[in-house]
């Protein structure tokens, strides 16, 4: 799909039905600066379902997360970038994840998404655990971009 | 983030996306005509976020006139 499309649709992301996790999502400023690009900073809202062995040990029931969402979209360049990273539980987990979305270089057609996450884990025993669900949870939604692309547009 | 503002919020979204679609996107740079209603969901997501005490980094709460926050 052509790169306006997608990022018109990767604006308007959440919430989605093929992402549930993500409860809300809130615009926290935005701006345009002197090169015409919109600078965005939202606030991602997100249950995450965490096992109930992790909830146990969390001792608090609050399994909800924020996520802080930096992104950039550039209509000359015709590019669209993201950062977000959780604002929740940093002590235990942090969460950074960057999002390219530009042109298909041989296809105007398609675009080109480019997604990177980095997950650390803190002194938690279950780390190993955590970083399988968290990277698994991430991969798995990457593919998704298609799918909703393809629901939003009908 | 509050639900007091989801009204706000639904209003704002409309005519951001709008313009994004429509404008921005399109490599126009005409106004952002959102402001008054940007400014209206800001102002309660501010305090939703005050009042449950969410740890935002650095930002300034501001529309794009960047008037300053209250204290």
């Amino acid at each position: 799909h052509p790169w306006e499309m997608v990022t018109k649709a990767a604006m308007q992301k959440y919430p989605n039905p093929m992402n549930p996790s993500v409860v809300g999502v809130d615009v926290l400023d935005r701006s345009v600066d002197q090169q015409g690009r919109l600078h965005s900073k939202r606030l991602l809202n997100t249950e995450w379902g965490l096992p109930s062995i992790v909830k146990s040990l969390i001792g608090n029931v609050r399994t909800c997360t924020y996520i802080q969402e930096s992104s950039i979209v550039d209509p000359k360049e015709r590019t669209f970038e993201l950062q977000s990273s959780n604002i929740t539980f940093t002590n235990m987990v942090s969460v950074d994840e960057r999002l390219t979305y530009k042109p298909h270089p041989d296809d105007p057609e398609k675009t080109i998404l480019t997604q990177e996450a980095i997950i650390s884990v803190k002194g938690v025993s279950l780390s190993s655990y955590l970083e399988g669900v968290m990277a698994n949870t991430i991969s798995n939604n990457a593919g998704k971009v298609n799918p909703f692309l393809f629901i939003f547009m009908l | 983030v509050g639900e007091a503002c989801t009204e706000l919020k639904r209003e704002y979204d409309q005519c951001f996306n709008r313009w994004f679609a429509e404008h921005f996107l399109k490599g126009d740079r005409s106004g952002d005509p959102c402001t008054e209603t940007f400014r209206k969901y800001q102002r309660c997501v501010q305090k939703a976020i005050k009042e449950k005490d969410i740890p935002i980094d650095g930002v300034e709460f501001m529309g794009p006139n960047k008037d300053k926050p209250d204290s």
